[in-house]
């Protein structure tokens, strides 16, 4: 059993955050929410213990400036722009959804059993909180109609990743680091786009409304 | 010279977005397209040297793929300016702009020897693509865009996660360059490696547009112009085809092909049944096609998960299916011109107004569903006796009921398209072929139709020393 106090407690943070997530239906809360997430998936590398590279502060600064400053301005000018405040509650209902929430946390743990690390370098909370925070990330984007909170889905399932990525933060060149940065960036931004377009032709962002494609 | 291939699309993409005219932007995407078509053909004489602490290669896999991309690529920039011009006024800065990404951004994918800078590159398509598939500024445009832009993403997200998985499992070997994974397969920790081998599986599969996560390809290929469908389900698919391909090559090495056949064999079936099913009665001539396309991925990866014959098939079948893709889309780009819809129902007597465009029409109908003698017929037939030679049964029994079924659906409706009295409207108009939308798909005619009779034996030899890579 390996035990990390500050590492278990941002693990946690991380999924407690993806779930109440879950539970929220304001969109200002809930980029508030994702951005606070992404803080503490950013200050992760210095918890890992270990020397403190040049690798590692790149990834906390990049991980900070994409997903805590540009991400969240840049969904906050989405709501303002398409005016709406609150997405309408997950298809789900939200007990229901929370209670899948629970289901799939424990799913993770149990993935996390059977699929043994050769060397256990960090905290065992690692693996189960990844798994959980994609899984979330997951049912989020499924279950929302609103194009942000379904972009914000998509986000958490990627912090679940990038939990995945701090266990090889050794073996990762930086160059894919920031590739990969780069295409979350341009990602969101082309996705930004989209909700504009969608708004001017329809007068509203409920994808669920999008149905004319069909057979 | 791997650096020079690269650059020269990236560079051609930003300058584009700086030149004022559109005639302008055409002349630096033909051009372009025609430096990276002789830039690739050299590299058949003159194989470039690895670059970047060997992230970057050219090994037989990714020679076919990049000729492939290079050869579509010039025949929709011989396309382009003549299809732009019909379309009244529209600046052509984006649309030219991320084309030259996207080529770019399929070349990385050819070259790369870095399974994370792969799916960088791969994540880039899907970006540089979704504002070509909404050119036409349609409302269902849109819900198509968005619908690519988020399925995509979060497939290529779980392909990601396949990565990330497969370095786990070769945390010993502390490298995801495939030359160092391959020779060292023997450290790989086998539960970290099927459970990337599933992620990346389902990841790249959403890419490839397999059942089942296939729901996004008719919407996009069935909004996105002409042209733009050529590139996706000509090149953009065999990108994706290429990370089946490595991840075949990475399992043999570590002895699990065992593992991942049933997988392949599975998804590949699924695709063909389920699109040869929903072809019939389709009213939509562009979901029609991206079903046919769904079918053809479905039989590459059938192909790769026979193995033996099938192995060989299966490549020589991406190149087949990469031109008459090709040649089908820039036809439905022109018919949707000229008509002005995408409804079966609505395009008739194209033989009568349009005779060059009808005869390629019916051309393409030849070599979608593989009769002889284009070069589909003989992958598909290779791919058929390594089922049989398996002893696999059941799978060629199924094979051929459902390219049977594609082939009654495909006639039907091509047939129906190219007979018949044209539109009133188009008669009065004496609307006429023009050379700009003809001379790019007869080229690429010409092609499927050469693969059919005669092998070029520089391409036999690297289909040869691809199944060598697979194992066979």
């Amino acid at each position: 059993m390996m035990i990390n106090n500050g590492l278990d407690t941002a693990l946690a943070a991380i999924v407690i955050l993806a779930i109440c997530l879950l539970g929220s239906s304001r969109l200002g809360l809930i980029i508030k929410l994702f951005a606070l997430q992404s803080l503490v998936v950013s200050a992760i590398p210095f918890l890992l213990g270990g020397d403190l590279g040049i690798h590692k502060i790149i990834i906390a600064a990049g991980t900070f400036l994409l997903k805590v400053v540009f991400i969240p301005s840049m969904l906050f000018w989405a709501v303002r722009h398409v005016s709406i405040r609150r997405d309408t509650p997950s298809l789900l209902g939200v007990s229901l959804s929370l209670l899948l929430a629970g289901f799939l946390v424990g799913l993770s743990f149990f993935l996390a059993a059977q699929f043994p690390l050769v060397k256990i370098t960090f905290s065992d909370l690692l693996i189960p909180s990844a798994f959980s925070t994609l899984f979330i990330g997951f049912l989020l984007l499924i279950s929302r109609n609103k194009a942000i909170t379904q972009v914000v889905g998509y986000l958490v399932m990627e912090n679940g990743i990038v939990l995945f990525g701090f266990l090889l933060l050794e073996t990762t060149p930086l160059v894919v680091e920031l590739g990969i940065f780069l295409d979350i960036f341009v990602g969101v931004f082309i996705m930004g786009i989209f909700i504009n377009h969608i708004q001017n032709e329809f007068d509203h962002t409920d994808i669920s409304q999008l149905t004319a494609l069909k057979g | 010279m791997i650096f020079m291939v690269m650059g020269l699309p990236l560079a051609a993409g930003g300058l584009v977005f700086i030149l004022p005219r559109n005639g302008q932007r055409n002349g630096v995407l033909f051009w372009t397209a025609l430096s990276h078509l002789l830039l690739v053909a050299s590299f058949w004489i003159y194989p470039p040297h690895s670059a970047l602490n060997g992230f970057f290669a050219l090994d037989s896999f990714g020679i076919i793929i990049l000729s492939i991309v290079s050869v579509l690529f010039f025949a929709v920039s011989l396309y382009v300016p003549a299809y732009l011009g019909n379309e009244e006024g529209r600046s052509n800065h984006v649309f030219t702009g991320c084309l030259l990404f996207l080529l770019f951004a399929m070349t990385v994918i050819a070259l790369s020897r870095h399974l994370g800078l792969f799916w960088v590159a791969v994540e880039f398509t899907t970006l540089m693509s979704a504002p070509l598939i909404n050119f036409h500024r349609r409302p269902q445009g849109l819900e198509a865009t968005w619908k690519y832009l988020m399925i995509g993403s979060v497939g290529i997200a779980l392909a990601l996660l396949g990565t990330f998985f497969l370095a786990i499992s070769a945390i010993q070997i502390k490298s995801l360059v495939l030359d160092e994974v391959l020779g060292q397969a023997s450290l790989l920790s086998t539960p970290w490696l099927k459970l990337g081998v599933i992620f990346l599986a389902v990841g790249y599969g959403t890419k490839m547009g397999l059942v089942p996560m296939h729901s996004w390809k008719p919407d996009a290929y069935g909004e996105a112009p002409g042209p733009v469908g050529a590139l996706l389900a000509g090149g953009l698919t065999n990108c994706a085809f290429l990370a089946f391909l490595r991840i075949y090559q990475i399992c043999h090495a570590a002895g699990q092909t065992e593992f991942l056949r049933p997988i392949l064999l599975t998804l590949g079936m699924l695709s063909i049944a389920l699109a040869a099913l929903s072809m019939l009665g389709q009213v939509d001539f562009n979901r029609l096609l991206a079903y046919s396309s769904i079918e053809h991925m479905g039989i590459l990866i059938l192909g790769l998960g026979l193995g033996g014959l099938g192995l060989y098939g299966s490549l020589f079948h991406s190149v087949n299916n990469a031109f008459s893709k090709g040649l089908i889309f820039l036809i439905s780009g022109t018919l949707y011109q000229k008509y002005q819809s995408k409804r079966i129902n609505h395009i008739h007597g194209v033989v009568r107004v349009f005779p060059w465009t009808g005869g390629l029409l019916i051309v393409a109908l030849l070599a979608v569903t593989g009769i002889p003698p284009f070069g589909t017929f003989f992958s598909e037939w290779m791919i058929l006796s390594a089922a049989l030679t398996g002893r696999h049964y059941g799978i060629a029994f199924f094979y051929l009921v459902f390219l049977s079924v594609v082939f009654i659906a495909l006639v039907e409706v091509f047939l129906r398209m190219a007979r018949g009295v044209p539109p009133a409207a188009l008669v009065e108009r004496s609307a006429k072929d023009s050379w700009g939308t003809t001379i790019p798909p007869l080229l690429l005619a010409g092609l499927a139709l050469l693969l059919g009779i005669y092998m070029p034996p520089f391409l036999d030899q690297a289909l040869k020393q691809s199944s060598v890579l697979l194992g066979v």
